[in-house]
C-alpha cells in the first residue's frame, strides 16, 4: 500500500504539472557509429523528430554503392536554408542507426551539397542551431561554413 | 627615476603582487576543487534519488520511455538515459535534439566526468542499480554546471578586480612614497647647504669683524692726526688736508657698515606705530627725494601698531624707502601698510626700470647692487632684520614697469 502511494505521488505530480517531454526519435547522435554516405536524394520530407522542436528536414538518400536507402535527418527546416531537389547528389557524414520498422537512418553532422560543406552539429553531436559553433566565421542559418 | 629608485620602490610591490597572486590562485584552486567535489557529491546524490524512482517504476513494469515521460523537465538536467547491463540504450531524453554524448567506453568503471559543450561544461555521471538484486541497469545523467561556472567566473572577476585595485593602490602608494623620499632628500640637501653656508658665514663674520676692528683703531688715530694737522696747516694746504679727512671719514663709514652688517641681531621688542615710523622715514629723506623730483605717497590714516624692534624696523623702512626713491628716478613711490590675518604687511612700490629675473635672484645677497653708488648691503641688512623677526620679504618686479618690495612680519 505504502509503495503504491509512493508511486502514485511520483507519477501524478509531474502529470499535473504538465511538463514532460520525450523525443519522437528513439535515436541519439552516437559518435561511435559515424558513417559517410554518398548518394542521390530520392525523397524530401518534413517530419517532427523531437518534441518541442520545429519539423525537421528529412530526406531519403539512396547510396551510390549499395543502393541502400537511408533516412537522413538534416536539421530543423529553418536552419538549412537551401532548396533541395530530388535527384541531386549529396554526401552525408553522420551517426548511423538501424531502425526496426523503417529504413536505416543517419543523423547528419556534415553535408556536402552542390560543392559546399555544411556543418549541422559539432563532433559530439551538439546541434549548431542550439548555439553550437558560435562565433565561427560565416556562420549563419544554413549557410556554408567551410568548403 | 633612477634604476636604483625603481628597484627600491617597485620590487617590493611586484613581490607583494606575485605573493598575492600565487596565494589567491592556490586558494581559489583549492576552493574550486572543494566546490567541484561538493557538486560531484550533490549530483551523485541526485542520481541516487532518481535511481530509486527508476527502480521502483521498472519494478512496476513501466517501459523506459514511459518513465522518462513521467519526469518533469529540470532546467539543469540536460540529458538522461537508461541502459541495461550490456550497455544497450533502453530510453533517453535530451534538451538538445539528438544530443547525448555517450560512447561505449564511458560505460564501465567510470563514475563521473565533465565535458565541454557549446552551452558550457556538463557534469556527466553513470551509476548502476539493480532490481531486487537481479537485473542491473545504468542511469546516465548530464547536469549543467552553468551556475557553478557563473560562480567561478564571478570569483575570477573579483580576483582580477582586487588584483587591479591592489596594483593601482600600490603604484599610487609607491609614487607617493617616492615623492616623499625625493622631498626629504631635497630638504636634507637644503639643510646641509644652509648649515655649511651658516658655518662659512660665521667664519667670514669673525674674520671680517676682526679686520674691521683692527682697521678702526689706526683709522681713529689717523683721523685725530689729520684733525691736528688741519689746525696747524700751512696756508694753501688746508684744502688738501680736509680732502684727506673726508676720505678717512668715508673709510670709517664703510667699516661701520660692515660691522653693522656682520653683527648678530639682538631683538628688543616694543609696541610702536609703524605709521609713525614710515612718516618719520619719509620726512628724513624728503629733501633728497624732492631733489630727485620723486613724490613719496603714503595715503594712509589708519594707525598700524606692531610689536617689534623699533630701531631695526626704522632702519629697514628707511633703507627700503631710500632704495625705492633712488630706483624711481623721476616719478613716485607708493607706500602701503596694513594688517592681514594677524601679520603686518608693508609694501613699497617704485616705478623705476624694474629688475631682471637674475637681479631678483641676487637682490638680497651682500655686495650686490644695481646702482652705481653704494656697497649693496642695504637690502641684505633689511632681509637680516626681517628674518630676525621671523618675517618674510619678497620682490615683485617687472622690467620697465617698476618694483614692489613686500614685507610681512608676524604678530602686531
Amino acid at each position: 500500500m505504502k509503495r503504491r502511494m509512493f508511486l502514485l505521488a511520483g507519477l501524478v505530480l509531474p502529470l499535473l504539472i504538465g511538463i514532460s517531454f520525450a523525443q519522437e526519435s528513439r535515436h541519439f547522435y552516437n559518435v561511435d557509429s559515424e558513417k559517410r554516405i554518398e548518394g542521390i536524394i530520392r525523397e524530401i520530407n518534413m517530419e517532427p523528430r523531437y518534441r518541442g522542436s520545429a519539423p525537421f528536414l528529412v530526406i531519403k538518400l539512396e547510396s551510390l554503392d549499395t543502393h541502400t536507402v537511408y533516412n537522413v535527418e538534416i536539421s530543423p527546416a529553418w536552419f538549412f536554408a537551401m532548396d533541395v531537389h530530388k535527384g541531386e547528389d549529396m554526401e552525408v557524414l553522420g551517426s548511423f542507426y538501424q531502425s526496426d520498422r523503417r529504413e536505416p537512418g543517419i543523423i547528419a553532422r556534415e553535408i556536402r551539397f552542390r560543392g559546399e560543406t555544411f556543418l549541422l552539429r559539432d563532433k559530439h553531436g551538439f546541434p549548431n542551431w542550439r548555439g553550437g559553433q558560435k562565433g565561427r566565421k560565416g556562420h549563419r542559418r544554413g549557410k556554408k561554413i567551410k568548403k | 627615476m633612477t634604476k636604483k629608485n625603481f628597484l627600491f620602490f617597485y620590487i617590493p610591490l611586484t613581490g607583494f603582487l606575485i605573493i598575492f597572486f600565487v596565494f589567491s590562485f592556490l586558494n581559489r584552486a583549492y576552493i574550486q576543487g572543494r566546490v567541484k567535489a561538493l557538486v560531484d557529491e550533490q549530483l551523485l546524490a541526485t542520481a541516487g534519488i532518481l535511481k530509486v524512482h527508476f527502480s521502483r517504476l521498472l519494478e512496476a513494469e513501466y517501459a523506459p520511455d514511459e518513465i522518462f515521460a513521467l519526469f518533469p523537465e529540470e532546467e539543469d538536467i540536460y540529458y538522461m538515459a537508461l541502459l541495461d547491463e550490456s550497455g544497450k540504450l533502453l530510453g533517453w531524453r535530451s534538451r538538445f535534439e539528438g544530443y547525448l554524448p555517450l560512447t561505449d567506453e564511458m560505460i564501465g568503471e567510470r563514475r563521473s566526468w565533465i565535458i565541454e559543450s557549446p552551452v558550457g561544461r556538463i557534469f556527466n555521471a553513470i551509476t548502476s542499480f539493480s532490481l531486487s538484486g537481479e537485473k542491473k541497469y545504468y542511469l546516465y545523467l548530464g547536469y549543467s554546471l552553468k551556475n557553478l561556472e557563473e560562480m567561478m567566473a564571478h570569483s575570477r572577476n573579483n580576483f582580477y578586480l582586487i588584483l587591479a585595485l591592489i596594483f593601482g593602490v600600490g603604484v599610487l602608494f609607491s609614487i607617493g612614497l617616492y615623492r616623499f623620499q625625493l622631498n626629504y632628500v631635497e630638504k636634507k640637501r637644503e639643510l646641509d647647504e644652509e648649515k655649511k653656508e651658516k658655518k662659512r658665514y660665521q667664519e667670514i663674520s669673525a674674520l671680517t669683524s676682526g679686520v674691521a676692528h683692527e682697521i678702526k683703531n689706526p683709522l681713529n688715530s689717523l683721523a685725530l692726526l689729520f684733525e691736528w694737522l688741519h689746525k696747524r696747516a700751512a696756508p694753501g694746504t688746508g684744502e688738501k688736508i680736509a680732502y684727506g679727512k673726508e676720505e678717512i671719514r668715508k673709510i670709517s663709514k664703510i667699516v661701520d657698515q660692515f660691522s653693522t652688517a656682520l653683527k648678530p641681531i639682538d631683538l628688543h621688542k616694543e609696541t610702536f606705530s609703524l605709521t609713525e615710523i614710515i612718516s618719520e622715514a619719509r620726512s628724513s629723506i624728503d629733501i633728497s627725494s624732492r631733489e630727485k623730483d620723486v613724490n613719496i605717497r603714503f595715503p594712509q590714516n589708519d594707525d598700524i601698531v606692531m610689536s617689534a624692534d623699533k630701531g631695526l624696523i626704522r632702519q629697514a623702512v628707511l633703507n627700503l624707502i631710500s632704495n625705492a626713491t633712488e630706483a624711481s628716478g623721476r616719478g613716485e613711490v607708493k607706500i602701503r601698510a596694513e594688517k592681514v590675518k594677524g601679520r603686518t604687511v608693508l609694501s613699497i612700490q617704485d616705478f623705476g626700470r624694474g629688475m631682471t629675473e637674475d637681479e631678483k635672484k641676487h637682490i638680497f645677497e651682500p655686495f650686490f647692487s644695481t646702482k652705481t653708488s653704494g656697497m649693496g648691503i642695504g637690502l641684505y641688512i633689511v632681509k637680516k632684520i626681517i628674518d630676525a623677526h621671523q618675517g618674510k620679504i619678497r620682490v615683485e618686479s617687472e622690467w620697465g614697469k617698476g618694483t614692489t618690495v613686500i614685507v610681512e612680519i608676524p604678530g602686531g
